[in-house]
């Protein structure tokens, strides 16, 4: 399809090709994930740092808060809730815990939410959480015993439980043994029930020591090499995030298959999607009068019978010329099936064969799965050290689920890496790279041009030299889905604007004009003759573009009857343009839904042989 | 301009030697005449499938008569125009498969090529097509007239007829190095041994012809065909005359005050297949007689059905459902200024992490191609990025109606040309970040260093680029891009035997298929020893899970909150206790999960017996009426929930509904 706008969706759009796979949310999982965070009010924690830097209570509102707004873009089904410990005053279900303050119970994040967590950010937060709230004495055992409650009161069944404790006290109930033991037990009690508590342990005077106390309140690691103690305590609010945002997302297979390297060598892999294009979700539909959104059902019945038609009673049907070909549904998937799903090994290829340009779907990442074949993690962990030693990746072909004609793809290595406070930030697996076939490549014809000369690569290099920055993917926000977002608060909350949202991926024009400073002259005299333009034609053409498009509309292209009877009969219609075929369609009063060229020619081939 | 690019017309003449020495083929191999016919026929089958309006010609020769319109004299003898210039069809399709076969005449290549040019330049008067193009399948073993070599080379110039030439043997000597060496299987001996003295004249002909029309790349349109596997890459050489991508001008800018005028191309992109299967009724096959359709319902018991026009749009936040018109939808969305490729500043090429592109496609970008000024300022800025190893982070807006990007733009310097290839990255929202179990740290998995020089010996036996002894000349012998989709071909395959042979069931796969995405033969049996070292080595065990059961929940895939058919179907003293029954009164039974109120109206006897059967026969067919997988697994626990209860308690009294129940579900299956 040499159709540019081909790939871009319109917005509303939700149609995915049949092999569209990387949906990456297809798990199949039952129950909802939960998440209670529950964070020290003492008064240490909402000492100021240095130079005016947030407190600590100041930047744990902020992670809750982001990740409030993170689940409702990305996960709006899960539980989440904010439990405060070491208050003055209490406020729990059944009121039966003095000094714990839920302030938000195990409920779906929504907008009212966000908004009640921000009110506690900064000074203002400082004060609110003051009066609200106070700071009084700790009991870390009442605080989970009533953190177990929420659990247990909630009717939903859920599959992921997590607690993150977030406090910069070491010590909680300074060395009151009683107050300590009756912490572990409860701790033990809520990980017996599946439970993982993890510790957000934050900086304090002197430094925080999980040794004493809180080694035995969090959940061993789910492996023992696993990096379940972060040694460091935070300080930062970025690492903090960091943290949070690694242990909050629960990971999940797309699937498991197993990777065949030969004749019963099956090495069993999970695969996982690391970056998936996160879209406006599509609409919902509401009733108008009470505003309760509606469920739709699609039927298919039989236009003349009226009765409703039964899979078995329906085919599937494409039209070449004059010719239809019709197939049973099963035989459309069969058609597809080459074989069953999994990885199979062809062989090796150095890296520097993996051209950049060889992309056309975003990656997935392998791990192994010793659950399922023991022994694979290690056969996996040899492959991994080997091909990354040796810098080679392995060819492999790829059946990812039932059904799916096979790809090739490229197994990257990838070594774990962690940073300064032992925080993972790659994790050790492959890279699958989907490689494309010769059908994925076009042929282009470049345009014979002259090089530039030293000289003026060298210019350039100083202006790419001043432009310099550390990329980093996260850096970037979608400011569609912000705006959307921005918009639906502001609906939710009443609020008479939106918030503005920064663009981030707008650039800072005056900032860069400022750093070039006379750099882009001296380059445009170097490449560009006197009264060299760039701009000036695409800039006349848009005027005239721009005249055309609302001031006058284009004459209507129509075609004589008979010459679009010809073009049915010699299956030649798909010689008209998209807007003639659209007027020949009004001119014959067919309705189509589509409004791409194969519809059209469909639609009206139906309709003209009908009546030929 | 750009307009009128997508509307490239080709016309193509296939020009086939079916000559005996066509037939002639070394024992144990397929004679050259059935490769070429296969490489016809697949060629033909894509173009009537892809439904363009490309037209299309058949010339034969070595035929046993002669039919063409040069036929004078005794000259041109032996050649048959078989199909005139028209679009290719299914009739065509038929031909070649049942009247192309091979003959016992030997016809001069030269004369073929001359009625080929023939046919195109009288065929196409009055026809606007912009490339035409001639296809030789041949073996070269006539001895060709060469009189009038300089008046045909002139006139295939003149006219714009471009060739290619399909020969049962390479043209170069793998000595050479040739242009595309890496596209022939590996081992094989070179050219030039085997061939005939007409062969090798011919072939020195075909050189020649081809080096004048392009002195820098004629060559490379000289292909071979000579396996079975060699076949189906055979598809992508005809690439060369596809329809080029269409143009998107543009300007990159850097700043307010430097911008350089560009042209974008999409290169690499996920092809797909064109035509949608529509819907159409089993016994006319008429799609009029499908009706879809939907409708609305309230989420109550009586799934109530409200209008289309009684239904507004909303959005979900979090656990808030927010009302938001389309207009209003559309008057606070974000808005941007459209077009545009805008420079947001330089990094480190190794900053942008391969598997880290999104998106779909790569597009590149050129200097456009009267503006030579553009040139060389890009060419100053893909020369930059190349020397210090960096890209451009850049905005990239397609159009104002769609959606802005963030990508980076890459560098790219080729012998003969230099572009920007521009891909798209993450935004923060699209991220998940995962941490996973360290392996390398890990006592009880790390490999020992005998296990690691295992799998060093399979990596070394099972490399699929070998490095020649002599020089850097590296031999790629499985390149995944030379390779056409195996699902195309598959699909057009069974489309083609469908429409030829209505009612009878598909045909299987081509081994020839199958073949091209195995293991190359070499890799195989090098990888054998190596691979029973590691089987050795590493022992791998199946870990025994519970017997997975299969249910229809799970091949369908079901909702979450779904009542698990497998509870369900177990003993339901364990699943429901009175407890659960306390929880909320259950006073009839209801749509959310009827099975259960069902057993728990009939343990409770709140109701009489009949009368709780007719409230779940009634949601049965309310299921049942949605069609839809959900609602058939929920009446097939439905349906447990009657069979349970009817084994415990009257039996008689229960048959009449578990009749009519059956019958319905006949109905259904």
């Amino acid at each position: 399809m040499a159709e540019w706008n081909a790939y871009y969706q319109n917005e509303d759009e939700d149609e995915e090709q049949e092999e569209g796979e990387q949906s990456g949310g297809d798990y199949k999982v039952t129950g909802r994930d939960s998440l209670v965070f529950l964070v020290d009010a003492s008064k240490e924690m909402f000492i100021k740092g240095e130079d005016g830097e947030p407190s600590n209570f100041d930047m744990t509102m902020q992670v809750v808060r982001s990740v409030y707004t993170s689940k409702i873009i990305s996960s709006h089904r899960d539980l989440v809730a904010l439990v405060f410990y070491g208050t003055e005053q209490s406020k729990n279900p059944r009121n039966s815990f003095k000094y714990v303050y839920v302030y938000h119970d195990l409920d779906e994040p929504g907008a009212k939410r966000v908004q009640e967590v921000d009110a506690l950010r900064g000074e203002k937060g400082a004060r609110l959480a003051a009066e609200t709230m106070g700071s009084g004495e700790t009991s870390l055992g009442d605080a989970l015993w009533c953190c177990a409650n929420l659990y247990s009161d909630i009717k939903l069944r859920l599959s992921h439980k997590r607690l993150m404790i977030f406090t910069c006290r070491d010590e909680p109930h300074r060395g009151d043994s009683a107050k300590d033991r009756q912490a572990r037990t409860k701790a033990s009690d809520l990980k017996e029930t599946g439970v993982i508590i993890d510790l957000m342990h934050l900086m304090k005077p002197g430094g925080f020591d999980v040794a004493p106390f809180f080694r035995d309140i969090v959940s061993q690691p789910e492996d023992e090499s696993e990096l379940g103690l972060h040694l460091e305590p935070c300080d930062k609010l970025e690492d903090l995030q960091k943290r949070v945002r690694a242990k909050e997302q629960k990971k999940r297979a797309m699937a498991r298959l197993n990777l065949c390297l030969g004749e019963g060598i099956n090495v069993a892999v999970g695969i996982y999607a690391t970056a998936v294009t996160a879209r406006k979700p599509a609409a919902i539909r509401l009733y108008r009068e009470t505003n309760e959104p509606v469920r739709s059902k699609t039927r298919t019945f039989h236009m003349q019978t009226g009765s409703l038609l039964l899979p078995s009673e329906i085919k599937k049907a494409q039209t070449y010329g004059k010719k239809q070909i019709v197939m049973e549904r099963d035989e459309v998937d069969s058609i597809k099936k080459f074989q069953d799903p999994g990885l199979y090994l062809i062989g090796f290829k150095p890296m520097e064969k993996l051209k950049t340009h060889h992309h056309i779907r975003p990656a997935v990442f392998l791990y192994p799965e010793e659950g399922e074949v023991k022994g694979s993690a290690c056969l996996f962990s040899a492959l991994l050290m080997k091909c990354s030693e040796r810098n080679v990746f392995a060819l492999c072909r790829c059946v990812s689920r039932r059904n799916y004609p096979p790809r090739f793809v490229a197994l990257v290595p990838q070594r774990e890496e962690v940073d300064e406070g032992k925080v993972q930030f790659t994790p050790p697996g492959f890279n699958v790279i989907y490689l494309p076939y010769a059908d994925d490549l076009r042929t282009l014809d470049p345009p014979q041009c002259p090089s530039a000369s030293q000289i003026q690569v060298d210019k350039m290099k100083e202006i790419v030299s001043k432009l310099r920055f550390k990329y980093r993917s996260e850096a970037f926000e979608n400011p569609v889905i912000q705006q959307h977002y921005r918009n639906l608060e502001a609906l939710a909350l009443d609020m008479m604007a939106p918030e503005d949202t920064e663009d981030l991926i707008m650039p800072k024009v005056d900032q860069i004009n400022h750093r070039l400073g006379p750099l882009a002259e001296e380059f445009k005299d170097l490449v560009y003759p006197a009264g060299y333009n760039p701009e000036s034609k695409s800039v006349a053409k848009r005027k005239t573009a721009i005249v055309g498009g609302v001031a006058e509309k284009k004459p209507k292209a129509e075609v004589p009857e008979d010459e679009l009877r010809a073009h049915v009969q010699n299956g030649t219609l798909g010689k008209l343009t998209v807007p003639v075929l659209k007027e020949a369609c009004k001119q014959f009063g067919v309705r189509t839904t589509g409004t791409k060229k194969q519809e059209l020619i469909d639609a009206l081939t139906t309709r003209l042989t009908d009546t030929v | 301009e750009t307009r009128n690019k997508s509307k490239i017309m080709k016309a193509l003449v296939l020009c086939m030697d079916v000559g005996f020495s066509m037939s002639n083929s070394a024992p144990g191999e397929e004679p050259p005449f059935e490769l070429a016919k296969k490489v016809i026929q697949k060629f033909v089958q894509r173009q009537v499938f892809a439904e363009n309006k490309d037209e299309l010609a058949l010339v034969l020769f070595g035929t046993d008569s002669t039919k063409n319109p040069l036929d004078r004299d005794g000259q041109y003898q032996n050649i048959t125009v078989h199909r005139h210039l028209m679009i290719p069809d299914f009739e065509l399709l038929e031909e070649i498969e049942n009247q192309v076969h091979p003959e016992s005449q030997q016809a001069d290549w030269m004369d073929a090529l001359v009625v080929c040019m023939d046919l195109l330049q009288t065929e196409t008067k009055g026809k606007k097509f912009d490339r035409l193009n001639v296809a030789l399948l041949t073996d070269l073993s006539t001895q060709a007239n060469q009189d009038h070599l300089d008046v045909i080379i002139e006139n295939l110039k003149q006219a714009g007829i471009t060739l290619q030439f399909f020969l049962p043997f390479p043209a170069e000597d793998d000595e050479e190095g040739g242009g595309d060496s890496d596209r022939r299987g590996p081992g094989h001996p070179g050219t030039g041994k085997g061939l005939s003295r007409e062969q090798k004249e011919s072939l020195d002909l075909v050189k020649h012809v081809m080096l004048s029309l392009d002195e820098e790349d004629g060559l490379d349109q000289v292909y071979t065909f000579r396996f079975e596997r060699d076949a189906i890459e055979q598809l992508c050489m005809f690439k060369r005359i596809e329809r080029r991508p269409m143009a998107w001008p543009c300007q990159l800018t850097i700043g307010s005050c430097l911008s350089i005028r560009i042209v974008g191309y999409k290169a690499v992109t996920e092809e797909r297949l064109k035509k949608m299967w529509v819907t159409v009724d089993a016994q006319s096959n008429q799609k009029e007689d499908v009706k879809r359709e939907t409708v609305y319902c309230l989420d109550d018991d009586n799934e109530t059905e409200v209008k289309k026009d009684d239904t507004i749009q909303g959005f979900r936040y979090g656990s808030d459902i927010v009302p938001f018109s389309k207009v209003d939808q559309d008057q606070m969305k974000y808005k941007h200024d459209g077009k545009c490729f805008a420079v947001l500043g330089f990094t480190k090429q190794n900053l942008v992490r391969r598997h880290q592109f999104m998106g779909s496609q790569v597009v590149k970008m050129f200097a456009p191609k009267d503006d030579e000024h553009a040139g060389v300022a890009l060419s100053a800025l893909i020369r930059a990025l190349d020397e210090l190893q960096m890209v451009a982070i850049v905005r990239y807006a397609y159009d104002r109606r769609s959606n802005p990007q963030v990508g980076a733009a890459f560098p790219c310097v080729k012998q003969d040309y230099e572009c920007l290839m521009y891909v798209q990255l993450p935004f923060m929202e699209d991220l998940r970040q995962f941490t996973f179990p360290s392996l390398e740290n890990n006592k009880k998995l790390s490999p020992s260093d005998t296990q690691l020089s295992a799998v060093d010996s399979l990596i070394d036996s099972m490399m699929l680029v070998q490095k020649d002894d002599d020089d850097a000349d590296q031999k790629d012998i499985f390149k995944v891009h030379h390779i056409p989709n195996p699902a195309f071909q598959r699909h057009f395959q069974c489309l083609h035997h469908r429409a030829v042979n209505p009612g009878t069931p598909l045909p299987p796969m081509e081994p020839w298929l199958k073949a091209a995405l195995e293991r190359p033969d070499v890799i195989s049996e090098r990888c054998q020893a190596p691979l029973e070292e590691i089987k050795r080595k590493f022992p791998l065990i199946e870990v025994e899970k519970k017997k997975k059961l299969k249910t229809s929940a799970q091949i369908f895939g079901k909702d979450a909150e779904e009542p698990d058919a497998k509870k369900a179907k177990g003993d339901e003293e364990e699943d429901y206790n009175l407890a659960d029954i306390a929880e909320g009164s259950v006073t009839s039974v209801g749509s959310v999960d009827p099975a259960r109120d069902f057993r728990t109206l009939i343990k409770l006897k709140s109701l009489p017996f009949g009368e709780v059967c007719q409230q779940l026969t009634h949601r049965i067919e309310q299921l049942l009426s949605n069609k839809n997988t959900h609602y058939y697994m929920k009446s097939i626990t439905c349906i447990q929930a009657f069979r349970e209860q009817s084994v415990k308690v009257n039996k008689h009294s229960l048959s009449s509904f578990w009749e009519k129940l059956m019958m319905t579900w006949e109905f259904l299956f």
